[in-house]
C-alpha cells in the first residue's frame, strides 16, 4: 500500500509573519488582564470613580480577544484551546471572588 | 462575634493550601515516576533489535544518527541508522562507549560548556546550541567548520576544533582554550554524538534547512 | 501604629540579619560588576578573552545572584522572626556561627571560580572547582557545605517558631524554608544522562523560583503590609495562604513548561501549557492584594480625617510595590509570552529567555528585598517615619529603568534570533551567527549595556542611601 502522507498530522509551524502578532498578543493578554482585575479593584475600594467599572470588562473582553488571537496564530491544539477557553471565564470570576472573600473577613473583623 | 463564613475563615484556606500543594506534589511525583522510566538510558541491545529509546544507550555512536520529519509524530525525531565509523571503529563494546560517555559528560561539566552553550536549550546564549550540533552540516563532508581544521571526518575535525579553540575563529566571538586533552576530545564528542540522538520531541524545528525553512523567504 | 516593629536595637536576631543584608548588598554589587563584563564581551568579544571569558563571567553573575537573594531572604527572616513570634531567635548564636561559615565558604568559591575557572574531566572537578551546572555551578564540597548550613538555618526558624508566637507568617515561612532545603538536595549528584541530569536539575532551579521562593516573596509581602502600612493582620494572613494554594497549585505542576524539549515525554506540552497558564494568577492576585490593602487602610486613616500617608517608610514600601508590579510584569508578562509549547519551540534558548530572566529575577525577588533592606536601616537607627530622599529616588529611578531597559533591548534580540537562527535557520551553527550578527541584534546589545551601566550607577547610589540615610535628620524619629 502507497504511504499516503497526512500533512495534518504534522504540527503546522509558525509563519514568520506570525511571530511579531504572537508575541504582541500574549504580551497584551496579561497587561489587559492587569487593567481588569486593577480596575475592578481600585474600584471597589473607592480609589475610582464607579463609572470606571464598565471599563474594567471591556479590558476582560480585550483580554479574552488577545487570548484568542494568540492561540489561533499558534494552532494550539483543541485540549489547550479548552484550557485558554476555561483559564478565560475563570478569570472573569477571579477579582469577584478575591473581594467578596476580602470584604467578609474586613466586615468580621472591623466590627 | 457575628457568623464567620468558611470563605473569610483562614483555618479553610491554610487547609485549603495544604491540599492543593501536597495533590500537586504527589501527581508531580508520579509524573516523575512514569518519566523516569521513558528517560532511562537504553542498552546495546536495545540498539541491536531496534527498540527505540527516547535517550539511547551510549554505544549509539557505532552508528549513524539522522534528524528526519516523522509523520507521525508531527515534527522530526532522531533516527538511528546503518553502522557508521566514529574514529575508525564501530564495534565500540557497552563499556568502552559508557566510558567515553562518561568522560564527555564530566567534561561538558568541568568546562562549564553551559556557561556559553545551550545544551537541550539550557544554558548560556553566547554561544551555539549544541542539541544537535552533531548533526550540523557545518561539521559534515562539505562543510566550513570541518574543511577548516584540515580534518577528514566529522569526529576528528570536532575533537580538534575543541583541543585548539581560538587557532580555528568562526566569528569574532571565540570559543576560549579549555585546556581541553585529546582524551577529553574524544569523550566530549562521543558525548554530543549520543546528545543529538535524544528524542526531544522536535526541538529544534528545521534544523539544518538553510533555505527550507517551511515559511522562508 | 507598628511602632513595636521599629526598634532593631538589642536583638541579636536582628543585628544577625543586618550582617546577612550587609553580604547580601555587597554581593548585589558583584553580581552587577560581572554582568557588565559579559555584556562588554557581546558588544567587544576580545575584552578579557582567556583571562575572564564570557562562561566565567556569566557563572559569577548568576551564581551571585542566587547567594545574594539567598542571604538577603535569611536576613529578612531573622529580621522578621522577633517581631512575629515576640521572642528573641533560639540558636542565634550558632546562626552567627553559620552565618561566618557561608560567607568564608561563599569567597573560597568566588576565588576558585575566578582564578581555577576550570578543571579536567573527572570527579576532583566536580567536588573542588565547579560542577558546571547553570545556576548551582559550586562545587559538591561547597553544597554539602550549604546543606549544612540551611539546616541550621531551619533548625533555628523552627525552634524559635514553636517556642514563640507562631503566626500565619511564620508558618508559612516554615514550610517554604523547610521545601527550599530540601529541594536542594535534587541537584546534587552526576548523571551520564544529560535528560536525567536536567530532569532533576529543573526540580532545583524551577521549584526555586517558581514555587518555593514565590511563597516566600508572599510572606515577606505580607509582613511589610503589616508593617508599613498597618494593614489587617487577618485579612493579610487568610489572603497569604490563598496565595500559596494559587502558588503551588500552579507552580509546582508549572515544572512541565521546562520538560518540553530536553528529552522527556510529549504529555508534558499539555501539562506544561496548562499549569503556566495559571502562574500569573496568582501575580495579579498579589498585585490586587497591595492595591487593595493600601486603598482601604489609606481610606480609613482619612475617614478619621488624618490627611497624612499610612506609610512609616516611603523607600521600603516603593521597592514592595515595586515588587508587587514587577513580578507580574517580569514573571507574568515576559514568562507567559514564550511558555506555550507552540512558541517555545522557536523561543527556547534565546535572548527571549535572558530578557525574561532578568526582569522576573529583578522584579519578583530583588525588588522585596531591597526593601527589606529599608525596613533594616529604619529598624537598626530606631526611626518612626523613614522618608523618601533624592538619592534613594534616583536609586530605585535608575536601578528599575537600567533592568527594564536591559529587557527591552534582550526582547528584541531575542525577537531577531528567533526569525532568523530558529525559524528559518533551525538553530545550526550558521544560523546562530547570522542572528547574532544582524543589525538589530548588535544595536540591541549595545543598548543593553548602555542600560546595565545605568542599572549600575543605580546601584551605587543605592548602597551609598542605605549606609547614609539611617543618620539623615529628615526622618520622624
Amino acid at each position: 500500500m502507497v504511504e499516503m502522507v497526512d500533512m495534518s498530522v504534522i504540527s503546522p509551524g509558525i509563519a514568520l509573519n506570525d511571530f511579531l502578532p504572537i508575541f504582541v498578543s500574549s504580551a497584551l493578554v496579561i497587561v489587559f488582564g492587569g487593567f481588569y482585575v486593577g480596575i475592578y479593584t481600585a474600584v471597589k475600594v473607592g480609589m475610582f470613580k464607579k463609572w470606571a467599572m464598565p471599563l474594567a470588562y471591556v479590558f476582560w473582553l480585550l483580554t479574552a480577544y488577545c487570548l484568542y488571537i494568540m492561540g489561533s496564530l499558534m494552532h494550539v491544539g483543541d485540549f489547550t484551546a479548552k484550557a485558554l477557553g476555561m483559564a478565560m471565564i475563570g478569570y472573569l470570576l477571579l477579582p469577584h471572588a478575591v473581594y467578596y472573600m476580602q470584604h467578609q473577613v474586613h466586615e468580621e473583623n472591623d466590627h | 462575634m457575628t457568623n464567620k463564613s468558611v470563605w473569610s475563615d483562614s483555618r479553610f484556606w491554610q487547609r485549603s493550601a495544604s491540599w492543593v500543594t501536597g495533590f500537586a506534589a504527589i501527581l508531580l511525583i508520579w509524573l516523575t515516576f512514569d518519566t523516569s522510566a521513558q528517560i532511562s538510558m537504553g542498552t546495546d541491545s536495545d540498539l541491536q533489535n531496534g527498540v527505540t529509546k527516547r535517550v539511547p544507550g551510549p554505544t549509539v555512536i557505532n552508528y549513524k544518527i539522522t534528524y528526519e520529519m516523522s509523520t507521525k509524530r508531527g515534527h522530526e525525531v532522531p533516527v538511528i541508522g546503518e553502522k557508521e565509523k566514529f574514529f575508525g571503529r564501530d564495534d565500540y563494546s557497552e563499556e568502552e562507549a559508557g566510558e567515553l560517555l562518561h568522560l564527555g559528560k564530566l567534561g561538558s561539566q568541568a568546562k562549564n560548556c553551559m556557561d556559553c552553550h545551550t545544551l537541550l536549550g539550557n544554558g548560556g546564549y553566547y554561544a551555539p546550541d549544541l542539541t544537535k550540533a552533531w548533526l550540523d552540516p557545518a561539521w559534515g563532508p562539505e562543510g566550513s567548520l570541518q574543511a577548516m581544521t584540515g580534518k577528514n571526518t566529522k569526529e576528528e575535525a570536532m575533537a580538534e576544533f575543541l583541543q585548539h579553540p581560538s587557532q580555528y575563529p568562526t566569528h569574532a566571538r571565540m570559543m576560549p582554550n579549555l585546556g581541553i586533552t585529546a582524551k577529553e576530545a574524544k569523550g566530549l564528542v562521543a558525548f554530543l554524538k549520543h546528545l543529538s540522538s535524544i528524542d526531544t520531541n522536535g526541538f529544534p524545528r528545521n534544523f539544518g534547512k538553510i533555505q527550507g525553512a517551511i515559511h522562508g523567504k | 501604629m507598628a511602632n513595636n516593629h521599629l526598634t532593631g536595637i538589642g536583638s541579636e536576631s536582628k543585628q544577625l540579619a543586618t550582617w546577612y543584608l550587609t553580604v547580601a548588598a555587597i554581593l548585589f554589587g558583584a553580581q552587577l560588576l560581572f554582568g557588565l563584563v559579559a555584556a562588554i564581551q557581546y558588544v567587544m568579544p576580545g575584552f578579557l578573552f582567556e583571562i575572564l571569558d564570557f562562561s566565567i563571567a556569566r557563572m559569577l553573575h548568576i551564581n551571585a545572584l542566587v547567594v545574594w537573594m539567598v542571604f538577603a531572604m535569611f536576613g529578612s527572616v531573622y529580621w522578621l522572626l522577633p517581631d512575629e513570634t515576640g521572642i528573641e531567635t533560639i540558636g542565634i548564636k550558632v546562626g552567627k556561627l553559620l552565618f561566618w561559615v557561608f560567607t568564608a565558604a561563599i569567597v573560597v568559591v568566588v576565588l576558585v571560580f575566578l582564578f581555577v575557572q576550570v578543571g579536567p574531566a573527572d570527579e576532583t572537578t566536580i567536588w573542588f572547582i565547579t560542577e558546571g551546572r547553570e545556576y548551582i555551578e559550586a562545587p559538591r564540597w561547597a553544597d554539602i557545605g550549604i546543606v549544612v548550613v540551611v539546616l541550621g538555618f531551619v533548625f533555628n526558624l523552627y525552634a524559635t517558631g514553636m517556642k514563640g508566637n507562631r503566626s500565619g507568617i511564620v508558618t508559612v515561612i516554615m514550610a517554604d524554608m523547610l521545601a527550599f532545603a530540601g529541594i536542594y538536595l535534587a541537584g546534587m549528584f552526576f548523571t551520564d544522562n544529560i535528560t536525567v541530569d536536567q530532569y532533576w536539575w529543573w526540580w532545583v532551579i524551577h521549584l526555586w523560583v517558581e514555587a518555593t521562593w514565590e511563597v516566600y516573596v508572599g510572606a515577606l509581602a505580607a509582613y511589610g503590609l503589616i508593617t508599613m502600612i498597618g494593614a489587617h493582620r487577618k485579612v493579610v494572613e487568610m489572603w497569604l495562604w490563598i496565595e500559596v494554594a494559587m502558588l503551588f497549585g500552579s507552580g509546582i505542576l508549572g515544572m512541565g513548561h521546562h520538560y518540553f524539549w530536553i528529552g522527556t515525554p510529549e504529555y508534558w506540552w499539555e501539562i506544561g501549557a496548562l499549569f503556566s497558564a495559571l502562574e500569573p494568577l496568582p501575580l495579579v492576585a498579589m498585585f490586587i492584594h497591595v492595591l487593595y490593602d493600601w486603598g482601604k487602610t489609606q481610606g480609613a486613616q482619612e475617614a478619621l480625617g488624618k490627611k497624612t500617608s499610612v506609610i512609616n517608610n516611603k523607600p521600603a514600601f516603593t521597592w514592595f510595590v515595586l515588587n508587587a508590579f514587577g513580578n507580574f510584569l517580569g514573571a507574568g508578562v515576559w514568562g507567559f509570552f514564550h511558555t506555550m509549547p507552540q512558541v517555545n519551540l522557536y523561543t527556547h534558548g534565546t535572548q527571549f529567555t535572558s530578557a525574561h530572566g532578568h526582569l522576573a529575577f529583578f522584579g519578583a525577588y530583588a525588588t522585596i528585598l531591597i526593601g527589606m533592606m529599608y525596613l533594616a536601616v529604619q529598624g537598626t537607627n530606631g526611626i518612626k517615619v523613614l522618608r523618601s530622599t533624592k538619592t534613594s529616588i534616583w536609586a530605585v529611578s535608575m536601578i528599575a529603568g537600567g533592568v527594564l531597559g536591559m529587557t527591552v533591548a534582550l526582547t528584541l534580540a531575542g525577537y531577531v534570533q528567533v526569525l532568523v537562527s530558529r525559524a528559518q535557520m533551525g538553530a545550526t551553527w550558521a544560523g546562530y551567527f547570522d542572528g547574532q550578527s544582524g543589525m538589530w541584534f548588535s544595536q540591541a546589545m549595545d543598548w543593553r549595556l548602555l542600560m546595565g551601566f545605568v542599572t549600575f550607577l543605580g546601584f551605587l547610589l543605592l548602597a551609598k542611601d542605605l549606609l547614609t540615610t539611617g543618620k539623615n535628620p529628615v526622618h520622624e524619629r
